[in-house]
């Protein structure tokens, strides 16, 4: 599960999963939360994306799995709707995406690595990613 | 104005390269905005040592197309109408007189400038152990200036700023375009360009006889009878002050470039719904025109800091000096 925590200036969220790879994808519905449009009526996804991103450690790989879908959302107008397949393997994370051509709004920027957190805890793992809005 | 597709400039590769070298005055060549709107912006539009090949592919992919458009968050463009003088010389130098109608923008080098940060923030993140550097915080990622990676950040960064200044320069081009479609020309050849001035940006400065690096993050440039903004928030109003000589050793010559947020994006939407917020905007005669009720709840006036209060103490610090008070006629949001 995810949750949006209070914070002033940026949005921050909170995952708890009982896995990593739980992380990632329940960090993909809360960019999901952001990224669909208010108006447009649900469609059919009928794009698919393919992702492939490597970062130095396992917190550096969410955070750039989000600022991904924000770049995608801005440079292809790509809406996501959900996770087709997702594969962690060391530092890189490997994704096929479902989603739609739209208008996201653009309102993240980025993920930044501010307080940025994927640690056990739990019966499973936490993680806190704050987004630049 | 805010999104994908929405009324962007379309730049070719060599164009976009121009922007980031040149600022406003590659757009000027090509017949966007005047001379003279370039010349009324912070380093006259383009930030010394500015270099593109430092800006990436994907930071460059995400600005070819978002030149002229404001962006999401808390980027606006405001109509307003001067209700208040406080130094009538000085409104006078800035052409300011009661009455008059002024357009205010606030937007950023968008995506670009923030692919430039992200890039950034991952490369001098892989070279702390090589510099020896502990943060408390990983997004303070850093380098020395004179480091490899200081340099080139430096050089993507006044690109970016070029860029940005470009943004706003071609987002007033296209209010005086408005204006002339509906007021006519003569009225869109009276308007001019107040100031235009970077609001995330480092620049290497002499304050107290020191050269010093001085980061503005959500703040703007104060020098010496310089125009500064503060705007309060959509329901509110805005100021345009000049900044002051002791500026220069109190802050750097330096002030905030916004009333600042008070409340969470969550709780301003838990207080009020966006088409509630339009209603009552509408009802005391500021309108609206924003695509997201949530977006539009996140800026609720109430999310803000009182901004008269915000300008007095400015003010009172010796960082600035009131010039003339702007109320709101009308927002577009992004």
């Amino acid at each position: 599960m995810y949750r949006w925590v209070e914070h002033t200036g940026e949005l921050e969220v909170e995952i708890e999963a009982e896995n990593e790879t739980e992380v990632f994808e329940q960090g993909f519905e809360a960019m999901r939360d952001l990224l669909r449009s208010e108006e447009a009526a649900p469609s059919a996804a009928g794009e698919r994306m393919r992702v492939s991103l490597t970062a130095r450690d396992r917190p550096a790989l969410l955070a750039d799995w989000l600022s991904e879908l924000a770049f995608l959302a801005e440079s292809a107008g790509f809406v996501p709707e959900r996770v087709a397949a997702i594969e962690l393997d060391e530092n890189r994370l490997t994704a096929e995406l479902l989603g739609v051509r739209g208008d996201p709004p653009h309102l993240v920027k980025a993920a930044t690595y501010h307080r940025l957190a994927l640690e056990p805890g739990g019966s499973g793992w936490r993680a806190t990613v704050v987004l630049d809005v | 104005v805010g999104r994908r597709g929405g009324g962007g400039i379309s730049l070719r590769p060599d164009e976009l390269e121009a922007v980031l070298r040149e600022g406003p005055r590659a757009l000027v060549d090509r017949g966007i905005g005047t001379p003279d709107d370039a010349e009324r912006t912070e380093s006259r539009g383009r930030v010394e040592d500015a270099d593109p090949e430092h800006v990436s592919d994907r930071a460059r992919q995400r600005g070819a197309d978002q030149l002229g458009t404001m962006g999401s968050g808390n980027h606006f463009l405001e109509l307003g109408c001067v209700t208040r003088i406080f130094d009538g010389e000085r409104a006078r130098s800035l052409g300011l007189a009661e009455g008059q109608v002024t357009a205010l923008i606030h937007s950023g080098s968008r995506g670009l400038g923030h692919q430039v940060c992200t890039d950034f923030v991952r490369a001098m993140d892989a070279a702390l152990v090589h510099h020896r550097i502990k943060l408390p915080d990983r997004q303070l990622s850093c380098a020395p200036l004179g480091s490899p990676e200081g340099r080139a950040y430096v050089g993507a960064m006044a690109a970016a700023a070029n860029f940005a200044f470009a943004n706003r320069h071609a987002i007033a081009a296209g209010v005086r375009r408005a204006t002339a479609e509906v007021l006519g020309d003569e009225v869109a050849r009276g308007t001019r360009q107040i100031y235009d001035v970077a609001h995330n940006i480092a620049k290497l400065e002499v304050h107290g006889g020191r050269e010093v690096c001085v980061h503005r993050k959500g703040a703007t440039r104060a020098f010496p009878e310089q125009p500064v903004f503060i705007p309060g928030s959509m329901g509110t109003g805005s100021y345009v002050l000049v900044g002051r000589p002791e500026a220069s050793e109190r802050s750097f010559g330096t002030v905030c470039h916004g009333a600042g947020r008070q409340l969470s994006r969550t709780a301003a939407r838990k207080r009020i719904a966006g088409a509630e917020l339009r209603r009552e905007l509408e009802g005391r005669g500021i309108t609206v025109r924003c695509p997201s009720n949530r977006g539009l709840a996140e800026e609720a006036p109430f999310a803000y800091k009182e901004i008269d209060h915000v300008v007095e103490v400015v003010e009172r610090a010796g960082l600035a000096s009131r010039v003339a008070l702007l109320r709101p006629l009308g927002v577009i949001k992004g």
